[in-house]
Parts: C-alpha cells; sequence; structure tokens
C-alpha cells in the first residue's frame, strides 16, 4: 500500500480557509457595523457618503422622471401624427375649394365683362401687429408698420377671431413705421353696411362701452338675432363683404322712430385684436 | 488597474440603475434589487478576493441611505456573494436560467434577511410585503440576463465558475 501525497490536501485545505475566512471578516465587519450607535462618527461618515453618491441619485432619478415621462410622449407623438394627417386632409380640401374658387372668379369675370359691371377687387395688403395701446383710448390702437409698408389714412383693417376674418378698424393716422387704428367700438368710427337677410343698409356707428349700434335700418325690416352684418359697397371707404359681426338685438326705446336701429355684437372685439391686416388700395374707393 | 476602473465604472453604473429601477418600480409597489442583481453578476466573473469586497461596498452603498440601521445590506450582499460562489460550482451562470433564479433567490430571501436584521438589530419592522417582494424578486430576476451580459461584456471575462 502506498502512502498518501499530503501535499495537495493540505494546499486543498488553505484555499478552502482562504475562502472561509475572506467572507467571515465581511460578515464579521458588517455585524459590527450593524452594532455601533448610529450618532456621532457613524452618522458624519454616512452624512459625507451620501452626499458623495448624490449626483447619481439625481442621474437615476432624472433617467426614471423620463421613463415616466415616455409614455405621456408617445401618446402625444401619437396624437399629432393623428392632427398631423387630419391637416393634410383638411389641407387638400382647401386645395380643392381654392381652384374650386379660382374657377367660380374667373366666371366671375367674364360675367361681369359680359354685363359691363365695375368688377370687384380682391383684398391685398398687409399683415401687421398691435404694438402699442393708448390706456385712455382702449378703441384705439397703434400697429407696427405704417407708409413705408403702403398704408395710408382711410386703410380698412380686418383681424381674425375664433377662426373667422371681421372688421377691426380704419387707419386714422399714419408714420413712416406705425399706424393709429380706429376700432369698430369707438365713437368715431362709422361705416356703411347691410344686413345679410334683406340686404337693407345702415350706418354703422361705434359707441365706447355701449353695443355698437346700425342706424337707419327702414322701419319695417325684419331683422332677427343673430343676423350676420357686412360692409356695404356703397361705403366709401371700405371694401364690401366684410364681416362686422352680428345682430345681438334691436332697439325699442325710441317712440316716433322713422328707422330702426339695431344692435351688433362686433366678429372682432377691441381687446383681442392682436394681429391686423390692413387692406391696401381701397382709398381710391374716395 | 483597467480592470478596477471597469469595475468602479459598472458600480456607479449599478448605483444609477438601482436608484431608477427603485423610483419606476415604487410607484407599483415594487421592491427590486437591481443591485443586488449587479452584486451577483460581479461575484461570476470576478474571484472571491475581489467579488466578496465589490458585493460588501455594493450592500454599504444602499447602507448609506438607510436610518434605522448601518450594515445591513452589507452584510446581505455577503452572504448573497457566499450563496453565488457556492452556486458556481453547480451553476452554470453562463446561461440564462441559472442567471434567472439564482437573482430571484437572492433578492427575495435577501429581503427576508433584511427585515429579520432590522427586527433583530433595531427593532423595528422593515417587511415590505410579501406580494412587493415577490414580484420585486421576479422583476429583478427579468432583469437579471441584460445585467450578467452588461457585466461579462464590460469585465471582459468568462463566468467565475469556467475561471476554476
Amino acid at each position: 500500500m502506498l502512502p498518501r501525497k499530503k501535499s495537495p490536501k493540505k494546499h486543498t485545505d488553505s484555499g478552502a480557509k482562504r475562502r472561509f475566512l475572506l467572507p467571515t471578516a465581511f460578515l464579521l465587519l458588517s455585524f459590527l457595523l450593524m452594532i455601533l450607535p448610529l450618532e456621532g462618527l457613524v452618522s458624519s461618515v454616512k452624512a459625507v457618503l451620501a452626499y458623495v453618491f448624490i449626483p447619481q441619485v439625481r442621474l437615476a432619478h432624472g433617467t426614471a422622471k423620463y421613463a415616466e415621462d415616455v409614455s405621456r410622449t408617445v401618446r402625444e407623438l401619437l396624437d399629432t401624427h393623428r392632427e398631423n394627417r387630419a391637416l393634410k386632409q383638411e389641407i387638400e380640401m382647401t386645395k380643392l375649394l381654392a381652384s374650386q374658387a379660382e374657377a367660380i372668379l374667373d366666371e366671375n369675370g367674364r360675367l361681369t365683362e359680359i354685363l359691363q359691371l365695375k368688377p370687384a377687387q380682391r383684398w391685398h395688403g398687409v399683415w401687421a401687429k398691435v404694438a402699442y395701446r393708448e390706456p385712455t383710448q382702449w378703441n384705439t390702437v397703434i400697429i407696427d408698420k405704417g407708409s413705408r409698408a403702403g398704408i395710408r389714412e382711410r386703410s380698412a383693417v380686418i383681424s381674425m377671431e375664433a377662426g373667422k376674418e371681421g372688421l377691426a378698424g380704419v387707419v386714422v393716422e399714419v408714420t413712416e413705421n406705425t399706424a393709429k387704428v380706429l376700432l369698430v367700438r369707438d365713437e368715431d368710427f362709422s361705416a356703411a353696411v347691410y344686413l345679410e337677410r334683406g340686404q337693407e343698409e345702415g350706418l354703422l356707428v361705434g359707441s365706447g362701452m355701449r353695443p355698437v349700434r346700425i342706424k337707419y335700418i327702414p322701419l319695417l325690416t325684419h331683422v332677427e338675432k343673430g343676423d350676420k352684418v357686412f360692409t356695404a359697397a356703397t361705403s366709401s371707404i371700405f371694401p364690401a363683404g366684410i364681416l362686422v359681426g352680428e345682430v345681438s338685438g334691436v332697439r325699442q326705446d325710441e317712440s316716433f322712430q322713422t328707422a330702426l336701429t339695431v344692435n351688433v355684437e362686433p366678429q372682432v372685439h377691441s381687446a383681442a385684436v392682436k394681429e391686423v391686416f390692413v387692406i391696401l388700395g381701397n382709398e381710391d374707393k374716395k | 488597474m483597467w480592470s478596477f476602473i471597469k469595475l468602479v465604472f459598472l458600480f456607479i453604473l449599478a448605483t444609477i440603475v438601482h436608484w431608477a429601477f427603485a423610483s419606476i418600480f415604487s410607484y407599483w409597489g415594487m421592491s427590486v434589487n437591481m443591485i443586488l442583481a449587479f452584486a451577483a453578476a460581479f461575484c461570476t466573473v470576478l474571484k472571491p478576493a475581489c467579488g466578496y469586497p465589490a458585493a460588501f461596498i455594493c450592500g454599504l452603498f444602499l447602507d448609506f441611505f438607510g436610518t434605522k440601521l448601518f450594515g445591513n445590506n452589507a452584510f446581505t450582499f455577503t452572504v448573497a456573494a457566499c450563496v453565488v460562489y457556492d452556486l458556481s460550482s453547480r451553476f452554470d451562470f453562463d446561461a440564462i436560467p441559472p442567471q434567472m433564479v439564482t437573482v430571484f433567490g437572492l433578492t427575495f430571501f435577501g429581503g427576508v434577511l433584511n427585515t429579520l436584521l432590522f427586527w433583530w438589530f433595531a427593532s423595528t419592522d422593515m417587511w415590505p410585503g410579501f406580494r412587493s417582494l415577490l414580484i420585486g424578486s421576479v422583476v429583478t430576476a427579468l432583469f437579471a440576463p441584460a445585467v450578467f451580459g452588461l457585466v461579462r461584456i464590460v469585465m471582459g471575462k468568462g463566468s467565475f465558475s469556467r475561471q476554476v
């Protein structure tokens, strides 16, 4: 019987001991940490090391926040895609309508020529922004374009509200780079208008804080609330067909009236005027 | 030296991933423990002389943010390292199922051990709830293969069992 070699066993034993010692040391160390009081030095060391790790914690929270926002962002992206498709369809429809309108305009031009009527002019002009409002004159605004942009006194001004264009006012003063616009509500404002229902004409006058009125409507005219009001072709300043507003009521306070006075809710409210379109060329009407 | 830098980089990444996952999954009441998965992965690629300190420091990192007890996570992570080194002779950590099973078990029993340590040393009940711990362990186990893969890629070594 051969004697057993002892050296490999020794080697295995020392390896096993090492493997056993290392975790035991760490377990003992952590055990010691657990029984240490949390005040004083331990607390200070903890605070310092926790402070060292703060950037990582912040980065982690930022990542988590980003991940939380992903679902919302994806939802918004899908909504935007859907909206984009709808808008593209709308653009296609608008193009179709524009081409139809072009054909109708051509036809209208031919008929106007045959009937020897004065042709209606297309609106052209410039967009401007409201630069300033006079605190004492709320119904007057200063726009950021003037004579250099082709704006003249008595130029008609329209604006958009709730997706519809409407009469905003008239230019009353012009400098090189600015122009003063008198808005529809101003007491000095007036314009020839007609009611869409019966085509009766009257004179639209502003009245400050009180409702805008149309004077001199024939007495027996049938007027209803909601009837649309447009600028008349007989106006010396405004091109025909600009929406002014809707009838909000008929005044009944004059006993011996010879004409109706109608209250109008303007399409464009003074406070909402931010950007305006100044129609150029219509001063020729005067 | 280069291996040490890579290990530090992985440790920093582990802390970020841990807090990020903790923040996200705490919303659903799940107690995931990603840093434990990293510690287990470290132990599969490092020799015990490096693996135990790495696991200990990972645990200590969590202890810095504790208020009632200090060293409990270091203890739990050292025990977890012992388990991984013990299993490495029987499990092939190159395969995904052993990685997931090990991390699931470590996360769950780590949670139980932590609760016991709190109860023993701080007389505080820190039981996260069975459902929270179980689902948290499952979630941690699901991400374990990615963690193990990442550690393998960065450290550029085979599994510990292969080294042995």
